[in-house]
Protein backbone atom coordinates (compact mmCIF):
# COMPACT_ATOMS: atom_id res chain seq x y z
CA UNK A 1 0.00 0.00 0.00
CA UNK A 2 1.50 3.33 -1.07
CA UNK A 3 2.59 5.53 1.98
CA UNK A 4 0.67 9.12 2.19
CA UNK A 5 2.13 11.95 2.11
CA UNK A 6 2.26 12.70 5.77
CA UNK A 7 3.59 9.75 6.13
CA UNK A 8 6.66 10.43 3.84
CA UNK A 9 6.75 13.83 5.03
CA UNK A 10 6.93 12.41 8.60
CA UNK A 11 9.92 10.07 7.92
CA UNK A 12 11.48 13.33 6.19
CA UNK A 13 11.46 15.47 9.21
CA UNK A 14 12.69 12.72 11.20
CA UNK A 15 15.86 12.55 9.19
CA UNK A 16 16.64 15.48 8.88
CA UNK A 17 15.72 15.97 13.03
CA UNK A 18 17.97 12.88 13.73
CA UNK A 19 20.54 15.09 11.41
CA UNK A 20 20.23 18.91 13.19
CA UNK A 21 20.63 16.65 16.90
CA UNK A 22 23.80 14.93 15.56
CA UNK A 23 25.46 18.20 13.71
CA UNK A 24 24.47 19.76 17.09
CA UNK A 25 25.97 17.79 19.39
CA UNK A 26 29.07 17.38 17.15
CA UNK A 27 29.75 21.12 17.49
CA UNK A 28 28.08 21.50 21.43
CA UNK A 29 31.34 19.06 22.78
CA UNK A 30 34.25 20.23 20.30
CA UNK A 31 33.30 24.16 21.04
CA UNK A 32 33.04 23.37 25.10
CA UNK A 33 35.52 20.62 25.04
CA UNK A 34 38.14 20.64 22.39
CA UNK A 35 38.74 24.05 20.26
CA UNK A 36 36.81 27.24 19.58
CA UNK A 37 36.86 30.00 16.82
CA UNK A 38 37.36 33.58 18.61
CA UNK A 39 37.60 37.07 17.21
CA UNK A 40 39.98 39.52 19.15
CA UNK A 41 40.55 42.86 18.74
CA UNK A 42 42.10 45.71 20.92
CA UNK A 43 45.26 47.36 21.41
CA UNK A 44 46.26 45.55 24.41
CA UNK A 45 48.29 42.68 22.63
CA UNK A 46 50.06 44.04 19.66
CA UNK A 47 52.38 42.94 18.32
CA UNK A 48 50.89 39.37 19.05
CA UNK A 49 47.80 40.49 17.69
CA UNK A 50 45.92 42.91 15.66
CA UNK A 51 44.49 46.03 17.06
CA UNK A 52 41.63 45.75 14.32
CA UNK A 53 40.33 42.36 14.95
CA UNK A 54 42.36 38.33 13.88
CA UNK A 55 40.11 35.36 13.59
CA UNK A 56 41.77 33.35 15.87
CA UNK A 57 41.27 29.34 16.95
CA UNK A 58 41.26 28.69 20.80
CA UNK A 59 41.22 25.09 22.63
CA UNK A 60 40.40 24.20 25.75
CA UNK A 61 42.28 21.07 26.41
CA UNK A 62 45.66 22.19 27.81
CA UNK A 63 46.41 23.72 31.82
CA UNK A 64 47.34 27.39 31.18
CA UNK A 65 51.16 27.47 31.33
CA UNK A 66 53.74 30.67 31.47
CA UNK A 67 53.45 32.68 28.13
CA UNK A 68 50.15 31.50 26.62
CA UNK A 69 48.22 34.25 25.42
CA UNK A 70 44.38 33.15 27.08
CA UNK A 71 40.84 34.32 26.89
CA UNK A 72 39.18 34.67 30.74
CA UNK A 73 35.85 35.94 31.31
CA UNK A 74 36.70 39.67 33.18
CA UNK A 75 36.69 39.32 36.78
CA UNK A 76 35.54 42.79 36.59
CA UNK A 77 32.85 42.41 33.83
CA UNK A 78 31.20 38.88 33.08
CA UNK A 79 30.19 39.57 29.91
CA UNK A 80 33.52 40.89 28.86
CA UNK A 81 36.19 38.74 27.19
CA UNK A 82 39.83 39.71 27.70
CA UNK A 83 42.69 38.36 25.73
CA UNK A 84 45.86 38.35 27.58
CA UNK A 85 48.67 36.37 28.19
CA UNK A 86 49.56 34.42 31.79
CA UNK A 87 52.31 36.23 32.78
CA UNK A 88 52.60 34.33 36.23
CA UNK A 89 51.41 31.31 38.08
CA UNK A 90 50.67 30.33 41.26
CA UNK A 91 53.32 30.72 43.51
CA UNK A 92 55.61 32.85 41.49
CA UNK A 93 56.28 36.76 42.15
CA UNK A 94 55.26 39.30 39.97
CA UNK A 95 56.32 42.66 39.94
CA UNK A 96 54.99 45.54 38.03
CA UNK A 97 54.56 49.27 37.80
CA UNK A 98 52.16 50.86 40.34
CA UNK A 99 50.69 53.47 37.88
CA UNK A 100 53.64 54.29 35.27
CA UNK A 101 51.92 57.70 33.96
CA UNK A 102 52.72 58.83 37.58
CA UNK A 103 56.08 57.51 38.84
CA UNK A 104 58.59 53.97 38.51
CA UNK A 105 56.92 53.04 41.96
CA UNK A 106 56.74 49.01 41.62
CA UNK A 107 54.92 46.25 43.45
CA UNK A 108 55.40 42.68 44.36
CA UNK A 109 52.85 40.09 44.70
CA UNK A 110 53.07 36.04 45.15
CA UNK A 111 50.14 35.20 42.91
CA UNK A 112 47.97 33.22 45.23
CA UNK A 113 46.74 29.52 44.79
CA UNK A 114 44.47 29.15 41.75
CA UNK A 115 44.89 31.94 40.12
CA UNK A 116 47.30 33.18 37.71
CA UNK A 117 48.47 36.75 36.64
CA UNK A 118 47.57 38.23 32.91
CA UNK A 119 48.93 40.76 31.35
CA UNK A 120 48.78 42.54 27.73
CA UNK A 121 51.71 42.41 25.32
CA UNK A 122 51.12 45.86 24.92
CA UNK A 123 51.67 46.79 28.32
CA UNK A 124 51.39 50.74 27.61
CA UNK A 125 47.64 50.56 26.49
CA UNK A 126 46.39 46.83 28.52
CA UNK A 127 43.96 46.44 31.45
CA UNK A 128 44.71 43.65 32.97
CA UNK A 129 45.66 42.13 36.01
CA UNK A 130 47.47 45.21 37.13
CA UNK A 131 44.00 46.93 37.24
CA UNK A 132 42.32 43.45 38.35
CA UNK A 133 44.26 41.74 40.30
CA UNK A 134 45.81 37.77 39.23
CA UNK A 135 42.52 36.10 37.46
CA UNK A 136 41.34 32.34 39.55
CA UNK A 137 41.72 29.21 37.47
CA UNK A 138 37.86 28.69 36.77
CA UNK A 139 37.59 32.04 34.61
CA UNK A 140 39.84 30.92 31.66
CA UNK A 141 38.06 29.54 28.69
CA UNK A 142 41.17 28.60 26.49
CA UNK A 143 44.32 29.43 24.97
CA UNK A 144 44.84 30.83 21.38
CA UNK A 145 46.39 28.29 19.27
CA UNK A 146 46.26 29.72 15.57
CA UNK A 147 45.21 32.60 13.66
CA UNK A 148 43.10 32.10 11.20
CA UNK A 149 42.77 35.81 9.42
CA UNK A 150 43.97 38.08 8.61
CA UNK A 151 45.46 35.05 5.78
CA UNK A 152 48.77 36.67 5.28
CA UNK A 153 49.39 36.33 9.22
CA UNK A 154 47.90 32.38 9.47
CA UNK A 155 50.01 30.57 11.67
CA UNK A 156 50.29 29.64 15.61
CA UNK A 157 50.50 32.04 18.41
CA UNK A 158 53.39 31.88 19.98
CA UNK A 159 55.64 33.38 22.14
CA UNK A 160 56.50 37.31 22.77
CA UNK A 161 58.02 39.14 19.98
CA UNK A 162 61.29 40.90 21.46
CA UNK A 163 61.57 44.23 19.55
CA UNK B 1 41.00 43.25 44.02
CA UNK B 2 40.34 42.94 48.20
CA UNK B 3 42.88 40.84 49.60
CA UNK B 4 42.01 39.42 52.75
CA UNK B 5 44.09 36.80 54.80
CA UNK B 6 43.38 36.05 58.24
CA UNK B 7 43.90 33.01 60.01
CA UNK B 8 40.93 30.84 60.08
CA UNK B 9 40.19 27.62 61.03
CA UNK B 10 40.12 25.68 58.07
CA UNK B 11 37.56 22.99 57.88
CA UNK B 12 36.92 22.03 54.65
CA UNK B 13 34.14 23.44 52.78
CA UNK B 14 31.03 22.87 51.10
CA UNK B 15 30.69 20.05 47.81
CA UNK B 16 31.11 17.83 45.60
CA UNK B 17 32.60 14.69 45.18
CA UNK B 18 30.31 14.17 42.36
CA UNK B 19 27.26 15.11 41.13
CA UNK B 20 24.47 12.45 40.05
CA UNK B 21 21.88 13.68 37.29
CA UNK B 22 19.29 10.87 36.60
CA UNK B 23 16.75 12.91 35.23
CA UNK B 24 18.30 13.83 32.20
CA UNK B 25 19.43 11.84 29.38
CA UNK B 26 22.66 13.64 27.75
CA UNK B 27 25.81 12.80 27.46
CA UNK B 28 26.80 15.95 28.40
CA UNK B 29 28.89 17.15 31.68
CA UNK B 30 26.77 18.69 34.67
CA UNK B 31 28.03 22.11 33.69
CA UNK B 32 26.27 22.19 30.74
CA UNK B 33 23.10 20.73 31.89
CA UNK B 34 20.51 23.20 33.10
CA UNK B 35 19.62 21.42 36.24
CA UNK B 36 21.19 18.54 37.92
CA UNK B 37 21.32 16.50 41.45
CA UNK B 38 23.91 17.55 43.79
CA UNK B 39 25.23 16.34 46.89
CA UNK B 40 26.22 18.14 49.90
CA UNK B 41 28.03 16.61 52.78
CA UNK B 42 29.93 19.23 54.91
CA UNK B 43 29.18 21.21 57.88
CA UNK B 44 29.61 24.56 56.20
CA UNK B 45 26.24 25.05 55.34
CA UNK B 46 24.57 24.04 58.65
CA UNK B 47 21.83 24.45 59.95
CA UNK B 48 20.72 24.56 56.26
CA UNK B 49 21.85 21.58 54.73
CA UNK B 50 22.75 18.41 56.83
CA UNK B 51 25.94 16.80 57.72
CA UNK B 52 25.23 13.46 56.60
CA UNK B 53 24.47 14.71 52.71
CA UNK B 54 21.76 16.56 51.28
CA UNK B 55 21.13 15.72 47.68
CA UNK B 56 20.26 19.00 46.25
CA UNK B 57 18.61 20.12 42.53
CA UNK B 58 20.52 23.02 41.09
CA UNK B 59 20.00 24.80 38.18
CA UNK B 60 22.30 26.54 35.73
CA UNK B 61 20.73 29.00 33.90
CA UNK B 62 20.16 31.74 36.30
CA UNK B 63 23.42 33.22 36.91
CA UNK B 64 23.66 33.20 32.85
CA UNK B 65 20.84 35.92 32.97
CA UNK B 66 22.21 38.01 36.36
CA UNK B 67 19.23 36.74 38.31
CA UNK B 68 21.27 35.50 41.22
CA UNK B 69 20.23 37.54 44.65
CA UNK B 70 20.59 38.24 48.21
CA UNK B 71 20.07 34.88 49.93
CA UNK B 72 20.49 32.77 47.45
CA UNK B 73 22.37 29.29 48.04
CA UNK B 74 24.64 28.73 44.61
CA UNK B 75 27.37 26.67 43.30
CA UNK B 76 31.10 28.36 42.31
CA UNK B 77 33.79 26.91 41.19
CA UNK B 78 36.27 27.50 44.19
CA UNK B 79 38.82 30.43 43.55
CA UNK B 80 41.54 28.25 45.01
CA UNK B 81 40.51 25.19 43.19
CA UNK B 82 39.38 24.79 40.30
CA UNK B 83 38.40 21.25 40.28
CA UNK B 84 35.99 21.85 43.33
CA UNK B 85 32.30 23.42 43.82
CA UNK B 86 31.71 25.10 46.39
CA UNK B 87 28.22 25.55 48.07
CA UNK B 88 27.43 29.12 49.44
CA UNK B 89 24.95 31.61 50.18
CA UNK B 90 25.41 34.91 48.81
CA UNK B 91 25.46 37.87 51.16
CA UNK B 92 26.77 40.87 48.66
CA UNK B 93 26.39 41.97 45.34
CA UNK B 94 28.57 44.37 43.86
CA UNK B 95 28.51 47.90 45.51
CA UNK B 96 27.15 46.48 48.88
CA UNK B 97 29.37 47.27 51.96
CA UNK B 98 29.98 44.50 54.62
CA UNK B 99 31.07 43.51 57.99
CA UNK B 100 32.05 40.64 59.04
CA UNK B 101 33.68 38.89 62.62
CA UNK B 102 37.47 38.67 61.22
CA UNK B 103 37.45 34.98 63.96
CA UNK B 104 34.23 34.24 65.40
CA UNK B 105 35.65 32.18 67.48
CA UNK B 106 38.13 34.89 69.40
CA UNK B 107 36.15 38.35 69.13
CA UNK B 108 34.71 40.89 67.54
CA UNK B 109 37.73 42.44 65.45
CA UNK B 110 34.82 43.21 63.04
CA UNK B 111 36.32 44.10 59.29
CA UNK B 112 34.74 46.06 56.83
CA UNK B 113 34.44 45.74 52.87
CA UNK B 114 32.71 47.00 49.90
CA UNK B 115 32.60 44.29 47.09
CA UNK B 116 33.93 44.98 44.05
CA UNK B 117 32.36 45.40 40.88
CA UNK B 118 31.10 42.32 38.85
CA UNK B 119 31.72 39.89 42.34
CA UNK B 120 29.68 38.30 44.54
CA UNK B 121 30.29 37.54 48.24
CA UNK B 122 29.53 34.30 49.19
CA UNK B 123 29.80 32.99 52.69
CA UNK B 124 28.17 29.33 54.73
CA UNK B 125 25.91 29.63 56.68
CA UNK B 126 28.31 27.52 59.67
CA UNK B 127 30.11 30.64 60.02
CA UNK B 128 32.52 29.02 62.34
CA UNK B 129 33.38 25.78 59.81
CA UNK B 130 33.24 27.54 56.69
CA UNK B 131 35.73 28.81 53.93
CA UNK B 132 34.14 31.75 52.07
CA UNK B 133 34.46 35.17 51.18
CA UNK B 134 36.02 35.71 54.38
CA UNK B 135 39.22 33.60 54.01
CA UNK B 136 39.46 33.93 50.02
CA UNK B 137 37.64 37.40 48.95
CA UNK B 138 34.98 38.42 47.07
CA UNK B 139 34.20 36.00 44.07
CA UNK B 140 34.01 37.15 40.56
CA UNK B 141 30.41 36.92 39.07
CA UNK B 142 31.74 34.72 36.41
CA UNK B 143 32.48 31.49 38.75
CA UNK B 144 29.21 31.67 39.96
CA UNK B 145 27.63 27.90 38.09
CA UNK B 146 24.64 27.40 39.43
CA UNK B 147 21.97 28.39 41.97
CA UNK B 148 20.04 25.72 43.78
CA UNK B 149 16.44 25.24 44.11
CA UNK B 150 15.40 22.97 46.46
CA UNK B 151 16.71 19.82 48.48
CA UNK B 152 15.31 16.21 46.97
CA UNK B 153 16.98 13.79 49.93
CA UNK B 154 16.50 12.92 52.29
CA UNK B 155 12.77 13.04 51.72
CA UNK B 156 11.90 13.87 55.27
CA UNK B 157 13.34 17.67 54.26
CA UNK B 158 12.38 17.34 50.74
CA UNK B 159 11.65 21.18 49.45
CA UNK B 160 12.89 24.81 49.94
CA UNK B 161 16.16 25.60 51.33
CA UNK B 162 15.37 28.31 54.08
Amino acid sequence: MASSFWNIAYQQAMKSGVLVAKVYSFLHVTTNYLAFPAYAFGPSMIPTLHPSGNVVLAERISKPSRGDVVVFQSPEDPNKLPTKRVVGLEGDSVSFVVDPGKNDESRTIVVPKGHVWVEGDYIQNSRDSRSFGPVPYGLIQGRLLWRVWPFQDFGPIGPPTTT
Amino acid sequence: MAEISKPMAWNGEGSIGASINRRQVSLFDPRHRSLHNLIHSRPSMLPTLNLTGDVILAEHLSHRFGKIGLGDIVLVRSPTDPTRMVTKRVLGLEGHKLSFSADPLVGDGSVSVVVPKGHVWIQGDNLYASTDSRNFGPVPYSLVEGKALLRVWPPRFFGSLR
